[in-house]
C-alpha cells in the first residue's frame, strides 16, 4: 500500500460542472439492484392482504417475518458470495452439521454446551475455508466443490448420528448445562402487546444492516464486488483475490452455524437427514433480491427482501387457506420474474448512456 | 480477513477442547443397557442369507425400528442379514435383483410401488427365491408372486384414528402432510377423512422443522375452527405442539408413529393418543417369517396380510411403552 | 493536460535513469519455453514499445513485470535490486502498474470505486472500516476532470463509458497512485482511430511526466507515435532491438509484417 497517497493533491482547477449532467432520480432509482424485488414485495403484500383476512394481523406478519429470517439469515452470507462469484450448496445441510455437532459432542461428552457450540462454531468455518481453498486451489467452479461438500455433511450426519446414537435424530440435549443462556441467544421470542417477536428476526435485520454496511462502505465490499465482477482485473490491481473469496465461504457457514443453532436450540433435537434443499431457498432468496447468478451485482437488503418474499408467498398462502401444493409452482414464477427484471436491470446499467 | 487469525484460532480451539472435557454436565448421555436384547445365536449360524430391501428415504426414525426389529431378529435366530435401501423406485428394482443375483435365501421388501417392482420380484421367484412384503403393498403383494405381508393398512389407520377422533367431538380436523406425492401418507388423511368428512389436508416441508411450525402457526390463525391436528409422523408431532402453542390454539393434536419425544408428550398429556403401526414388529416378523419358512415350510398368515397396527397408544397404555420408545424398539 | 499528468507523477524520476533491467530474461511453462534471451530497459521518461504477432511471447513478458507469473531464467533488476515478484501487489508496491486491454476495469462497478478498487482510502485499518466515500468520489472526479476526461457521473458503472474512456481511467488511476512503470497492453487493439488517439496522448503525457512506459501492441503504427525504443518479439526471442534513432517506421512495419519471410514470400508468389 506504499503508493497510496493519502493527502490528495490540491486542485489546480476549479471543478466545472457545466458539461455535466446528474443522471435524473428515476434512472438512479431503476439502476438499483433490490428495486425489482421492492415492487414484487409490495405487490404481492397488497395481494395477500387483499384476499387472505387472517394476513391482516400484526402477529401474522411477524410470523411472516420468522420464516422469512431463518432463510434470511443464511441468504445474507449466500447474496455475498454469490455477489463474490461463487456459489455454496452445502449451505443448508450445514446448519444441521451444525447442531448436531454441538448437540452429539455434548450428551456423548458431557460438555457444557457453551463448549459444544463453539467447536461446532469452528467446525463449520473450517469447513467454509475448506471450500474456498479448494475452489480457489484447484479452479474448479464452486458449483462442483461444494457439490461435493453437500454430499458428504449430508452422508456424515445421517452416518455419524447413527453411530452416536443408535438413531437418525440427535438426542434431546435441554437439560444439558448451557441450554437456557444459549436458547436466550439464538431460540428466544418475546411479547410486544399480542405480537411474538422471535430474536431471529432481531439478527437478520442486524446481519443485513452489517452486510449493507460493509458492502457499500467498506474497502471489504470493494473486494467483494470487484472479485465477483472481473477477479482477475481485480487481482491485478492488488485486491487479495483468494483471501476474499475464502472470507466469503467462511462467512456464508458461520451463517449456516447460527441458523443452525437456532434450530439446535429451538427444537431440542434435530432430525439428522433435514436440512437438504434449503441451500437453494437461499440462492433463490439472493437472485430474487437481484443478485447477479454471475456475480459482481447485488446488494443485502435486496437478499433481505428476496427472504421476505420467500417467507411471505410461503404462508400467505396458507393464511388464504388455498392448496399449499401450489407453493413451488409459484416460487417457480416469482425466480423466473426476477430472473428476467435482472435481466433488463443489467442490460439497462451497462448500457452505454453517454459517449 | 479471518485468515490472519488463524494462530489464534488454533489456540482457542485445544483451550475450548480442553475445557470441554473437564466441563461435566447432567442430561447428557447414559449408560444404557444394550438396546436389543443379546441373541443366543451367532450371526449366520444357521447358514442363511436374508436381504431386506426398503425404499427408506435416509434419515427418517421410523426406519430405525424397522431395522432394529429386522437385525433382532436375525441376532435370535442366526441369520445373516443384507440392508439396503433406496427412495427411488428404479433403484430399489435394481436392489431386489442384486439381491437375486447374488443369490441369497430370502428377500424381505416394502411394496411401496408395486409395478416399479413387479419385475424383479418376479426374478426373484423365478429363481425360487421366496419373497415376503412388509410396510407398503398390502393390496398387491399376493399378486406379485410375495409369500406373506407384515404391515398395517394405512388406510384402515386412517380410519380407525378418524373414527375415534369423531367420537371424541372432532368436526375440522388438520391432516398434516410432510413429504409430497406419497401415497401412504395420502391414505393415512383419506382414512381419517373417509371417518370425519370435515378432514382438511396440508402440506409442509417436513425437512425444515422452522417451515413446519410457521406453516402451521398460520393455518391456526387463519383457521380458528380447526379443533384436531393429526400428524403422520412423530418428528412432526412435536412441530405441531410448537405450532399450537405459538398461535394459542385449542386444537387437540394426535399423531401416526412414536418416538421418545411423543411418548414423553402423550405421558404429559400433550398429544392424546399415538397410531402405531409397530415398526419394529414389522421388522422382525418379515425376517422371521422367512426363517421359519426355510426352516420349516412354515405360513403365517393364513393366506392374508398380518396386520401390525393400527395399535393405539394412550394415557393408559403409555407407561409400560415409553421404556421400550427410549430403546428405540417402538 | 501534460501539467497535471506531471504534478501526479513521482518527483523523484529523472529523465533516462532505468527503472526496469531484464537481462537474459526466460519462462518455461513446463516443457514449452515461451520466452528467452529476453534484454529489455525500461528508462525514466521513455516508451519502450513491445511489438510482435500473437503468440510472440508478449503476454508472458507482460506477466513477469507485472508479478502474475514468476520468470525462470535471467535477472530482473528494478531500481538496480535484483527480484522475483510474488503477486501483483508486490510489483505495485515497487511502482510498476499494468492496464489490460480487457482487464483494466471491473464493468458493474462505478467510476470511482473502480477508480480506488485495490487502494482504497479508508478510516482505518480494520476491514469493517468505513471508507471516505465523499472524498474518493471527490478525488476520483477532479483528476479524472483534470485529465481530461469527461464523464457524465462519477457514480455511473465504468461499463457504460467508451472503451478509450475506460483506458484512460484505468492509466489515470495508475498514474494518481504513484505508479513509475506503467505496463501498456494492447491499449488501442480494440478502439477506433479516434479513441487510439485520446489513449496515445495519454502515453505521451506519462512519458513527459517522466514515468517509464512499457508499450505492448502489434501496430507498429501507434508504436512509432510514441516510442523511443523498439523491441520485435519472434517466437519468444528478440528479432529486433533498436533505439528511435536507428529504425524507421518502414523497418518496424516489414518486420511486423514478417521481415525476411515476407521477400521470400513474395519472390514465390511473384508476379
Amino acid at each position: 500500500m506504499t503508493q497510496v497517497r493519502t493527502t490528495p493533491p490540491p486542485a489546480k482547477t476549479p471543478a466545472e460542472a457545466s458539461n455535466r449532467v446528474s443522471l435524473s432520480l428515476y434512472s438512479r432509482i431503476l439502476a438499483r439492484p433490490e428495486v425489482g424485488a421492492l415492487v414484487a414485495a409490495v405487490i404481492i403484500f397488497i395481494f395477500f392482504l387483499s384476499v387472505a383476512p387472517a394476513f391482516r394481523s400484526a402477529e401474522s406478519f411477524f410470523t411472516v417475518l420468522y420464516q422469512s429470517s431463518t432463510i434470511g439469515i443464511v441468504a445474507v452470507g449466500v447474496g455475498l458470495l454469490m455477489i463474490g462469484g461463487e456459489f455454496d450448496l452445502s449451505a443448508g445441510v450445514i446448519t444441521i452439521t451444525a447442531g448436531l455437532v454441538n448437540s452429539m459432542l455434548c450428551w456423548n461428552y458431557g460438555m457444557n454446551l457453551w463448549v459444544g457450540a463453539l467447536v461446532s462454531l469452528v467446525f463449520c468455518l473450517f469447513i467454509g475455508f475448506l471450500n474456498g481453498y479448494l475452489v480457489m486451489k484447484t479452479g474448479i467452479p464452486s458449483f462442483l466443490i461444494t457439490l461435493g461438500t453437500f454430499f458428504v455433511l449430508q452422508g456424515a450426519n445421517l452416518g455419524v448420528t447413527k453411530l452416536v446414537t443408535g438413531s437418525v435424530s440427535s438426542p434431546d440435549i435441554s437439560r444439558i448445562d448451557g441450554f437456557s443462556s444459549l436458547q436466550a441467544i439464538f431460540a428466544s421470542s418475546f411479547k410486544i402487546g399480542p405480537v411474538t417477536v422471535w430474536i431471529t428476526v432481531i439478527w437478520w435485520l442486524l446481519f443485513v444492516a452489517l452486510a449493507a454496511w460493509i458492502l457499500q462502505r467498506t474497502r471489504t465490499g470493494n473486494w467483494i464486488f470487484a472479485v465477483g465482477g472481473n477477479p482477475d482485473s481485480a487481482r491485478a490491481v492488488g485486491v487479495p483475490l483468494v483471501r476474499t473469496k475464502i472470507g466469503l465461504f467462511m462467512t456464508v457457514s458461520f451463517f449456516g452455524w447460527f441458523v443452525g443453532m437456532h434450530l439446535l436450540y429451538r427444537f431440542n433435537t434435530l432430525q439428522a437427514g433435514n436440512g437438504v434443499g434449503n441451500e437453494f431457498l437461499y440462492i433463490i432468496a439472493a437472485v430474487v433480491g437481484g443478485t447477479l447468478l454471475t456475480g459482481g451485482y447485488g446488494n443485502a437488503i435486496g437478499v433481505a427482501i428476496g427472504a421476505f418474499i420467500f417467507g411471505m408467498t410461503s404462508l400467505g398462502i396458507v393464511y388464504a387457506g388455498w392448496d399449499p401444493n401450489w407453493f413451488k409452482a409459484f416460487l417457480g414464477v416469482m425466480l423466473l420474474l426476477a430472473v428476467l427484471v435482472n435481466l433488463y436491470v443489467k442490460r439497462m446499467s451497462t448500457a452505454r448512456k453517454v459517449g | 480477513m479471518m485468515l490472519r487469525m488463524r494462530g489464534a484460532r488454533l489456540v482457542a480451539v485445544a483451550a475450548v477442547v480442553a475445557l470441554g472435557l473437564a466441563a461435566c454436565s447432567e442430561g447428557g448421555k447414559q449408560e444404557t443397557t444394550g438396546t436389543s436384547g443379546g441373541g443366543a445365536n451367532a450371526a449366520g449360524s444357521s447358514g442363511y442369507t436374508i436381504a431386506m430391501i426398503t425404499h427408506e428415504t435416509p434419515g427418517d426414525t421410523f426406519w430405525d425400528k424397522i431395522k432394529a426389529g429386522a437385525q433382532q431378529a436375525a441376532k435370535d435366530e442366526g441369520v445373516t442379514l443384507k440392508y439396503s435401501n433406496d427412495p427411488d423406485a428404479s433403484k430399489q428394482a435394481g436392489l431386489i435383483q442384486s439381491a437375486v443375483d447374488s443369490k441369497v435365501s430370502g428377500i424381505a421388501t416394502t411394496l411401496v410401488t408395486p409395478d416399479a417392482l413387479a419385475g424383479s420380484v418376479k426374478a426373484a421367484t423365478d429363481a425360487k427365491i421366496p419373497v415376503v412384503g412388509f410396510n407398503s403393498g398390502i393390496d398387491q403383494y399376493q399378486k406379485l408372486g410375495a409369500l406373506m405381508y407384515f404391515g398395517s393398512d394405512e388406510n384402515v389407520a386412517g380410519t380407525a384414528a378418524g373414527k375415534r377422533i369423531g367420537e371424541a367431538g372432532a368436526k375440522h380436523p388438520l391432516c398434516v402432510i410432510q413429504a409430497a406425492g406419497s401415497v401412504a401418507l395420502e391414505a393415512r388423511c383419506a382414512g381419517v377423512k373417509s371417518a370425519v368428512p370435515g378432514t382438511e389436508n396440508i402440506q409442509v416441508n417436513g425437512a425444515d422443522d422452522g417451515a413446519v411450525v410457521s406453516t402451521l402457526q398460520a393455518k391456526l390463525s387463519q383457521d380458528k375452527s380447526i379443533d384436531y391436528i393429526v400428524t403422520l409422523g412423530a418428528p412432526i408431532a412435536i412441530d405441531a405442539l410448537k405450532a399450537m402453542d405459538a398461535a394459542a390454539s385449542k386444537a387437540k393434536l394426535v399423531t401416526f408413529d412414536l418416538n421418545a419425544e411423543a411418548a414423553q408428550d402423550i405421558q404429559d398429556g400433550k398429544i392424546e393418543f399415538s397410531i402405531d403401526q409397530q415398526p419394529y414388529v414389522q421388522g422382525y416378523l418379515a425376517v422371521s417369517s422367512l426363517y421359519l419358512y426355510l426352516k420349516n415350510g412354515n405360513d403365517i398368515g393364513g393366506g392374508r396380510a398380518v396386520l401390525t397396527g393400527p395399535s393405539f397408544v394412550d394415557k393408559t397404555n403409555i407407561d409400560k411403552i415409553v421404556p421400550f420408545t427410549k430403546n428405540n424398539t417402538r | 493536460m501534460t501539467d497535471t499528468l506531471a504534478d501526479h507523477a513521482d518527483a523523484g524520476l529523472r529523465k533516462g535513469e532505468p527503472l526496469i533491467e531484464m537481462t537474459g530474461i526466460g519462462k518455461s511453462y513446463g516443457a514449452i519455453r515461451a520466452l528467452r534471451g529476453i534484454n529489455l530497459r525500461v528508462n525514466a521518461g521513455e516508451v519502450t514499445c513491445v511489438l510482435g504477432d500473437n503468440g510472440a511471447g508478449k503476454s508472458t513478458l507482460i506477466k513477469i513485470m507485472s508479478g502474475l507469473h514468476p520468470h525462470n531464467e535471467g535477472s530482473l533488476k528494478v531500481d538496480g535490486q535484483e527480484l522475483t515478484f510474488a503477486s501483483p501487489r508486490e510489483a505495485l508496491d515497487h511502482g510498476i502498474a499494468t492496464v489490460y486491454q480487457d482487464l483494466a476495469v471491473v464493468s458493474l462497478m462505478e467510476v470511482w470505486r473502480n477508480f480506488f478498487l485495490g487502494s482504497e482510502l479508508t478510516a482505518g485499518r480494520f476491514p469493517l472500516a468505513g471508507m471516505k466515500i465523499k472524498d474518493m468520489k471527490r478525488i476520483a472526479d477532479e483528476e479524472l476532470r483534470k485529465m481530461g476526461i469527461v464523464v457524465k457521473d462519477i457514480n455511473q458503472p465504468i461499463g457504460t463509458l467508451s472503451g478509450g474512456q475506460r483506458q484512460c481511467v484505468a492509466i489515470a488511476r495508475a498514474v494518481y497512485f504513484g505508479a513509475r512503470v506503467l505496463i501498456l497492453d494492447e491499449p488501442t487493439a480494440a478502439l477506433g482511430v479516434k479513441q487510439s488517439g485520446v489513449v496515445l496522448k495519454y502515453t505521451a503525457a506519462a512519458r513527459d511526466a517522466g514515468l517509464g512506459v512499457v508499450f505492448i501492441t502489434h501496430n507498429p503504427h501507434h508504436a512509432y507515435l510514441v516510442g523511443d525504443h523498439f523491441i520485435i518479439l519472434k517466437l519468444g526471442g528478440t528479432a529486433l532491438d533498436k533505439n528511435r534513432s536507428e529504425v524507421g517506421l518502414d523497418e518496424l512495419t516489414t518486420q511486423m509484417a514478417g521481415g525476411d519471410e515476407l521477400t521470400e514470400l513474395s519472390h514465390e508468389l511473384g508476379r
